[in-house]
């Protein structure tokens, strides 16, 4: 739903019933239900879904994809699009794996982590730079910047593997340690999650990103300095790209040049899934982890059930049609309603309920 | 009708100045280039790309993308190679093989078009969910043994010569989308919709029915793709032809087919296919392994898609300055900034002339 109408949903008359109603019927609640009730069926009939082992696995990986899709929500919010993560974060594991063990010390973790977000930044810029400078569609732009990443990928990696014993400690141990009983990667998308969730809603920026997407051309009238927050976006999306690298190479410990090969479409779902629209200016980070969350746990309940590990792509396939068909069938009667009542507000007389009296007292 | 030529001759002359510049370099370069043999290979090796690049253009001409083409690749060549194997007619098998395709490009055109939904995400869903029926089919083997008609189809030449039956095909192929797009009224109706959708509606063109039969075309070359595929690596799997995807994209897009729909050639696409071909053989040839070919690639599409909007900006900025310093003759700072603009790269240059 886009700045316009939902101002115009809390102008007409029902604001107090709609919000209520907004409530109930946002997406991401209806996502968090669906969620619970896969968890409560999983729970109740899966003796190996219950177990703390499954549970933290299952957040562990859903965590690394929750991170790299809330940067690619960003991206999508207005209205661009980046097919490079994967590619970002596969350099970006090797590299800052390889380069933080020289860094040891108290401050290593800190180093390793700014260097992650620092390189995968740096990479964001360059499709910035052709979005901007070359003023090609993002679409396009990434989609060379994958092949020319993945190229580097490979020259980085340079036919050798990176191993769980040739990163330092801190980084080998990232996904077994916990504080306060919860996984460390657990905090760090939690961190992420706010951090962001704070910037689209109580920054310039966040309302930049939402302006552009609901309306390039009505955001370039308004002052939005476009070009400045494309290189922001493309650079915050290619940042949580090289963290949910530092992330993969603890969880997984053997980064390889195919490293993070097919995160692009899987980032993209999670946040189609959970309510980002494809068309910009609509969704939340807090959308992209949830659908990250709903793709990740149908894919640990379909490897526990044994039913194929060859119908998951199937039925992830059929999860994001479906969840695209959902999303346009509520927004569009969400949308029908609010415009009438608006409209019916600004000119009462047209309205056929009173048309009707007027008719009915004519009449009689 | 002659703008419309202007801008055929413009683009698809830049891609072959470009394909030429190749081809001479990489024939200084190694001496292999345009031997029979090494032209040959790479013909062969460039069909599949070809064809679903051929599928695909008519998709984004329209404005709208079709990501699902390797799984329907996938889907039909390894329902095809099942057949097979279970002793159909081997010319039953591919019309069974070649329907379903179709009929896989149905179900896009009717989720994108009939509910209106956002055709990245639908195709992208469908890609996996086609993708994941045909490892669904075969559970993860893999079928090698073909009648012989299907691997000659996709790996014998034409007799008598070293031309490759199936590069023949293909390019008849697309010799019939040129007809389709450029000779049809439906092909109009194609760049009407890309234009502008609404504008198209209101003139009378029926737009649902174009964009259905962009993605059930699309479809169904996917399926002769997979047919091609099972020929020539004489291998059905799934998963099959998945590696074709981007490449295929972007000899659409790299052949001047805009992704926000509305311009495009096919033999523009024919044209980029074969560039992108040359080069990664020229590449090959000389010692570059396979990621030095992709971040060529990539690079070849910024400079083809990227160097006109930056020429035009350059010159737009030097034409400002020139205007500022010199405000008295403008004509000197017209002139200034044409021989700026000249200096981008060939194929967009061309392109940005023809246009202005």
């Amino acid at each position: 739903m886009s700045a316009a109408e939902m101002i115009s949903d809390v102008a007409t008359s029902s604001a107090r019933r709609s919000r209520v109603n907004a409530m109930v019927r946002r997406s991401d609640t209806a996502l968090l239900g669906l969620i619970a009730l896969i968890t409560l069926v999983a729970v109740a009939t899966l003796s190996d879904f219950r177990t703390l082992s499954n549970i933290n696995n299952l957040l562990n990986t859903t965590a690394l994809i929750a991170i790299v899709a809330i940067g690619e929500a960003v991206v999508i919010l207005a209205r661009q699009i980046d097919l490079s993560v994967g590619a970002i974060l596969g350099i970006c594991a090797y590299l800052v794996g390889e380069w933080s063990g020289h860094f040891s010390g108290p401050f290593g973790p800190v180093i390793g982590v700014l260097l992650a977000l620092a390189l995968g930044a740096g990479f964001g810029l360059g499709n910035a730079l052709l979005v901007n400078v070359f003023k090609m569609p993002a679409i396009i732009a990434t989609l060379a910047t994958l092949s020319i990443y993945t190229g580097l990928q490979i020259i980085v990696n340079n036919g050798s593997q990176l191993y769980l014993t040739q990163v330092p400690k801190w980084l080998a141990g990232l996904r077994g340690n916990a504080w306060f009983g919860i996984g460390t990667f657990i905090w760090i998308a939690a961190i992420v999650l706010v951090a962001v969730s704070f910037i689209l809603r109580r920054t310039r920026f966040g309302r930049d990103v939402y302006a552009l997407g609901s309306n390039p051309e009505a955001a370039a009238y308004l002052g939005v300095k476009i070009r400045l927050r494309t290189f922001q976006i493309f650079a915050l999306c290619g940042a949580l790209a090289g963290l949910g690298g530092l992330l993969y190479t603890s969880q997984f410990g053997n980064v390889d040049a195919t490293a993070g090969n097919g995160m692009n479409l899987t980032v993209i779902a999670a946040a189609v899934v959970g309510g980002v629209s494809l068309f910009g200016g609509a969704g939340t980070a807090l959308s992209a982890v949830l659908g990250a969350l709903l793709l990740g746990e149908i894919q640990n309940v379909l490897e526990l059930t044994r039913i194929s590990i060859f119908a998951e792509q199937t039925l992830q396939g059929a999860a994001i049609v479906i969840a695209v068909a959902v999303y346009a069938v509520v927004s569009r009667r969400l949308r029908r309603p609010v415009r009438r009542e608006a409209f019916l507000s600004e000119h009462p007389t047209l309205n056929p309920a009173a048309i009707e009296a007027a008719g009915g007292t004519s009449n009689g | 009708m002659a703008r419309f030529r202007q801008l055929v001759l413009s683009w698809e002359a830049g891609l072959v100045v470009l394909t030429v510049l190749v081809v001479i370099f990489g024939q200084l370069a190694d001496h292999d280039l345009i031997s029979s043999f090494n032209l040959q290979t790479t013909a062969l090796n460039n069909v599949i790309l070809l064809c679903l690049a051929l599928g695909v253009a008519p998709v984004i001409m329209t404005g709208d993308i079709d990501l699902s083409v390797v799984g329907t690749l996938a889907l039909s060549g390894v329902v095809m190679g099942d057949l097979m194997a279970h002793g159909m007619a081997t010319g039953l098998a591919i019309a069974i093989g070649l329907v379903l395709a179709l009929v896989c490009g149905l179900i896009n055109g009717l989720l994108v078009v009939l509910f209106d939904l956002p055709a990245l995400a639908v195709t992208l869903g469908t890609m996996g969910a086609y993708t994941g029926i045909s490892f669904l089919i075969l559970g993860g083997l893999a079928i090698t043994t073909f009648p012989n008609s299907v691997v000659s189809l996709g790996s014998s030449n034409l007799t008598g010569t070293q031309v490759p039956f199936a590069t023949v095909v293909v390019l008849a192929i697309a010799a019939i989308m040129a007809y389709l797009v450029h000779f049809t009224t439906w092909g109009k109706s194609l760049f009407a919709v890309g234009g502008s959708r609404k504008a198209a509606l209101f003139s009378g063109i029926a737009v649902n029915r174009v964009r259905i039969t962009t993605f059930i075309i699309s479809g169904f070359l996917a399926g002769f793709a997979g047919l091609l595929f099972l020929g020539n690596y004489e291998t059905a799997q799934a998963g099959m032809g998945a590696s074709q995807l981007l490449p295929a994209i972007t000899a659409v897009i790299l052949g001047g087919v805009s992704a926000y729909g509305g311009t495009g050639t096919i033999p523009g696409v024919v044209l980029a296919a074969i560039l992108l071909a040359l080069l990664q053989s020229a590449l090959g040839l000389h010692g570059f392994s396979g990621e030095g070919q992709t971040m060529a690639v990539g690079f070849l599409l910024i400079i083809a898609i990227g160097a006109q909007p930056l020429a035009r900006s350059a010159r737009d900025w030097w034409r400002r300055h020139a205007g500022v310093r010199e405000i008295a003759s403008a004509g000197t700072g017209e002139s200034r900034g044409g021989s700026e603009s000249s200096s981008g790269a060939s194929g967009a240059e061309v392109r940005s002339t023809a246009v202005n």
